[in-house]
């Protein structure tokens, strides 16, 4: 449903004519264009001790525009204003690039892109983007700070809210024009120990509303999160280290995120077929087995997400991914220069981080999906370390292992997908038993895409799916999130290790 | 760059009855040529042959209230209509005493940073690029290797720094860099500077890079997992060990108790580190790519010593951090090649292979930004690993490498490690590698 727009979005509505007369000009040349511009309004506060210590504002448009040749090369220009005459300029720059690239031994691709589209999609209540009032926004912050630092004594909080709108529009020559908002606000907090040993530990929770602060549950949510980091922050220095080495598992649904998108979501774009671990010969394995029959890796737009997007950045609808269907290879994550090459459907997956880049196929809303997950009953944040061992020990898990390994908090990973050799970090370790629980810091998890899928076991609870992060890829970051059910349960694999020391 | 617009507007603007009291612009224009290879497709859909034109300004204004506000305008704003930028700003006000500070002018350094032939590259003379892409794929056809992926890019701009204590000072230069992994590894080689280096030297990196990833092709006999002695390349100090340090040198850091080092610890004369060890940044370095004539606030550059012989002696502070501290301002380190990390025991590579027989060298590691960087705890995934034996490398080895990286800057065992070509040190260290 759409409410009033915010002035960015007319702001794009407005370059129609511009759009058009760099399609007729590319066209003249023998060329095909794919115009994509981009207009932000966005919003930082900092709160430290009390005091506001950074609000920035910043607003910016530009366009860019990708030509493609008869034989398939291709070029992108870009620049941040939408002049006539500059424009022209650089649509025939750019369209000069694409000629004269057989000196570079540039490389033609093939853009088959579906059927064009024309749609606008623009989310209720982005006109509140225009009239975000930072100075409720500071105060709300500052009184978030004082409470958390009445209850975490000690511990030194950082509060931040961030408030972006993207508006993104694409036209081609086939005709195609859509257009459509991204909204996405979040909180996070910073928790750092005092004395000699300090840790940092981090809470964060997204919404696509800038009025996210006047959600008595978002705020909860909030809080009892960030109250769970700092109490972290304050154990940590403390806590010994856990061994290394391979180790029967429980993830939460934040680190279930980490996996499934460093593990399997980065390794199926398709850009990367010529030497993913998940591609031969440059196509897509579809079909082959990759995992146990009830685990599923989905990836899809979720609407109100904060890596939410209705349409790729070439202007096709974004479509669901299911990159691995109960254990077997079924679709990647294509554009429309790559879903031929790679042997299957285009999902609509390529975003570009600004007007300035070239897109490429990423990852918006990725998941790990269990058949039949256990139940756990409540919020997620009602978990703490023994609730958790109690809902292992009632599922029976100590009767085959006698002691889990449960990881804690997502914080960041990395994958190489030639090599499908990925890590990710939590935020804590807990060693469970049936009659313990004992803190560790945390330690890298690192292994096989292969071997970690190939051990998940159990999962509990229903999906939850707000994890989130920023995603680097080649230059570029989008945001990006996930997750899956509360916990999932990972049998011990050589191929999937914990460090250490 | 037309900035006739945005001068009479900060003096006439009145969003809400407020004058504008103190400003501080820096103004930036950049024009930019890159060309991407992945998977052996140069200028292919997904890294296009790409030109991009910008101007934009990061700015802080100070209202005749006092309070301050910060942000990015960009051209459109700066060249035709800034009140609305301005009015936003205003909206986004806040107080803060140690912000308010505006420099005006001074004596400013002349640096080197603008090459002419690359000026003709950022704008599409792309040339010199040929041979270098001819010279990868040479390497590529000569020792089997499957395929590649990098960069290469050349830019020209104009940095125009402009306040209301009558500063208005303007510096141009040029920067071009370019990087190449081979057969998926995430090892790679590259180099950034003010020009392209020359030919031969972009060979011999080249040479180095082919030389690892042959190594890498052999897999090791497997280790038990303990201490050893480890040689961290100069690619994994750079993108850890120096990333820490920077971080928690930083004045905001410092300043807010949420870093590793303590106000108290800076010109207090004790040894954080180990006694020999010397962190510094020199912004005057002709020709490299972290040199620059000022900061974007207006201060000039200089040399500074950030960690003097073990002991800490600035934290690297902005005016707003260095007012709250009761420091002088100074110049942060803009890149690599002008931070200087040293010791008293330097060794070459061949010595410290030699030394660090039966430990490894962990040529990159994943997951840098998944760890706590206040702690110093390290928990890094090092899938490009060597195993050093007697009589070189072994091998390669996956694993990880764990430990605390303040230990091992306090550490006797300790060494810095010359690698050819490389303006940061190698280090040879002693800790846990735990191989898969």
């Amino acid at each position: 449903m759409a409410g009033p727009a915010s002035t960015i979005v007319t702001e794009l509505e407005a370059q129609t004519d511009l759009a058009k007369a760099l399609i007729a000009r590319a066209q003249a040349r023998g060329a095909f264009l794919i115009w994509r511009a981009q207009a932000t309004r966005a919003a930082r506060l900092l709160v430290r001790s009390g005091r506001v210590e950074e609000a920035v504002v910043a607003q910016g448009s530009g366009h860019g525009v990708h030509a493609v040749l008869d034989d398939g090369r291709s070029a992108f220009g870009s620049r941040d204003d939408f002049g006539p005459e500059p424009s022209a300029a650089l649509l025939d720059a750019t369209i000069d690039a694409a000629s004269s690239g057989g000196a570079l031994g540039v490389a033609g691709g093939s853009f088959a892109p579906d059927a064009p589209s024309t749609a606008r999609d623009l989310p209720a209540g982005i006109a509140a983007f225009d009239a975000l009032d930072l100075d409720a926004a500071s105060a709300r912050l500052v009184a978030l700070e004082r409470e958390l630092t009445s209850d975490l004594p000690g511990v030194t909080t950082t509060l931040a809210f961030q408030a972006v709108l993207e508006v993104w529009r694409i036209l081609r020559s086939d005709g195609a024009d859509v257009l459509f908002a991204v909204p996405r606000c979040v909180l996070r907090a910073s928790l750092s120990s005092s004395g000699d040993a300090r840790h940092t530990v981090g809470a964060s929770l997204a919404d696509p509303s800038p009025r996210m602060f006047d959600d008595p549950a978002a705020v909860a949510t909030f809080l009892a999160r960030a109250r769970a980091a700092g109490s972290l922050a304050a154990a940590l220095p403390d806590a010994p280290t856990h061994p290394a080495g391979s180790f029967p598992l429980v993830i939460d649904y934040a680190l279930a995120k980490g996996l499934a998108h460093e593990a399997f979501g980065h390794a199926s774009e398709a850009d990367g077929f010529r030497s993913s671990v998940l591609a031969r010969d440059g196509r897509f394995r579809s079909g082959d087995t990759v995992g146990p029959a009830h685990v599923s890796v989905i990836d899809e737009p979720v609407q109100g997400d904060f890596a939410w997007q209705p349409y790729s950045a070439t202007g096709s609808p974004r479509r669901r991914a299911t990159i691995v269907d109960h254990g077997r290879l079924r679709d990647a994550l294509t554009d429309a220069w790559s879903a031929r090459g790679a042997g299957t459907a285009l999902t609509g997956a390529d975003r570009a981080e600004s007007f300035r880049s070239a897109p490429l196929p990423r990852m918006s809303n990725i998941r790990i999906e269990l058949d039949d997950p256990l139940p756990a009953p409540g919020a997620f944040e009602d978990y703490s370390a023994e609730r958790v061992r109690d809902l292992l020990g009632d599922a029976g898990i100590f009767s085959r292992h006698r002691r889990v390994a449960f990881l804690s908090g997502y914080g960041g990973g990395q994958v190489n997908p030639p090599t499908g050799d990925f890590v990710f970090n939590c935020k804590a370790i807990y060693a469970l038993g049936p009659d313990e629980v004992v803190l560790h810091k945390p330690a890298i998890f690192s292994g096989s895409m292969f071997g970690a899928l190939g051990a998940v076991r159990e999962g509990f609870g229903p999906l939850k799916l707000d994890a989130i992060g920023s995603c680097g890829k080649w230059g570029q970051s989008v945001p990006s999130s996930g997750g899956s059910h509360y916990f999932l349960v990972l049998d011990p694999d050589p191929g999937v290790r914990l460090g250490g020391r | 760059m037309e900035v006739a617009a945005l001068l009479t507007a900060l003096r006439t603007a009145r969003p809400q009855g407020r004058a504008i009291a103190g400003f501080n612009f820096d103004i930036t224009t950049i024009r930019r040529l890159v060309i991407g290879t992945k998977d052996r497709e140069t200028g292919g859909p997904h890294a296009p042959v790409s030109l991009s034109d910008s101007l934009n300004a990061r700015f802080k204004l100070v209202w005749d209230d006092g309070r301050v506000s910060r942000g990015v305008m960009e051209r459109r704003a700066i060249e035709s209509d800034p009140h609305p930028v301005l009015a936003s700003a205003l909206a986004a006000a806040y107080d803060d005493p140690d912000a308010r500070t505006i420099l005006g002018p001074s004596a400013f350094p002349d640096v080197p940073t603008l090459d002419p032939g690359t000026v003709k590259l950022a704008e599409g003379a792309i040339d010199p690029f040929v041979p270098r892409l001819e010279a990868i794929r040479a390497r590529l056809a000569d020792h089997g290797l499957k395929t590649w992926s990098g960069s290469m890019q050349a830019a020209h701009g104009n940095t125009r720094l402009l306040t209301s204590a009558g500063l208005d000072v303007e510096a141009e230069g040029t920067s071009t860099s370019w990087s190449v992994s081979f057969d998926g590894e995430s090892v790679g080689a590259g180099k950034s500077g003010r020009r392209l280096e020359p030919f031969e030297e972009f060979a011999l990196r080249l040479d180095r890079l082919v030389t690892l990833v042959l190594a890498l092709r052999g897999t090791a006999p497997a280790r038990p997992g303990g201490v050893v002695p480890v040689l961290f390349h100069p690619g994994v100090v750079e993108d850890y060990v120096l990333a820490v340090l920077l971080h928690n040198l930083d004045g905001e850091q410092v300043a807010h108790g949420t870093g590793a080092f303590t106000r108290a610890q800076f010109g207090s004369g004790f040894a954080s580190l180990r006694p020999d060890l010397t962190l510094r940044t020199d912004p005057l370095v002709p020709f490299a790519s972290g040199a620059y004539r000022f900061t974007r606030e207006g201060v000039p550059a200089a040399p500074v010593t950030l960690i003097d012989r073990g002991r800490l002696a600035t934290p690297m502070l902005d005016l707003k951090y260095a007012r709250r501290l009761g420091l002088p301002p100074n110049a942060p380190p803009a890149a690599m090649d002008t931070l200087f990390f040293e010791g008293a025991l330097a060794i070459d590579e061949p010595a410290a292979l030699g030394a660090a027989a039966g430990g490894v060298l962990v040529l990159g590691v994943l997951g840098v930004h998944t760890q706590d960087f206040t702690s110093g705890d390290f928990s890094l995934s090092a899938p490009q690993s060597l195993a050093i034996g007697a009589n070189g490398f072994e091998g390669r080895l996956r694993g990880t490498v764990s430990g605390n990286l303040f230990e091992l800057l306090r550490s006797d065992d300790l060494a810095f490690v010359r690698f050819p070509g490389e303006t940061t040190p190698g280090l040879l260290v002693r800790c846990r590698f735990d191989a898969q």
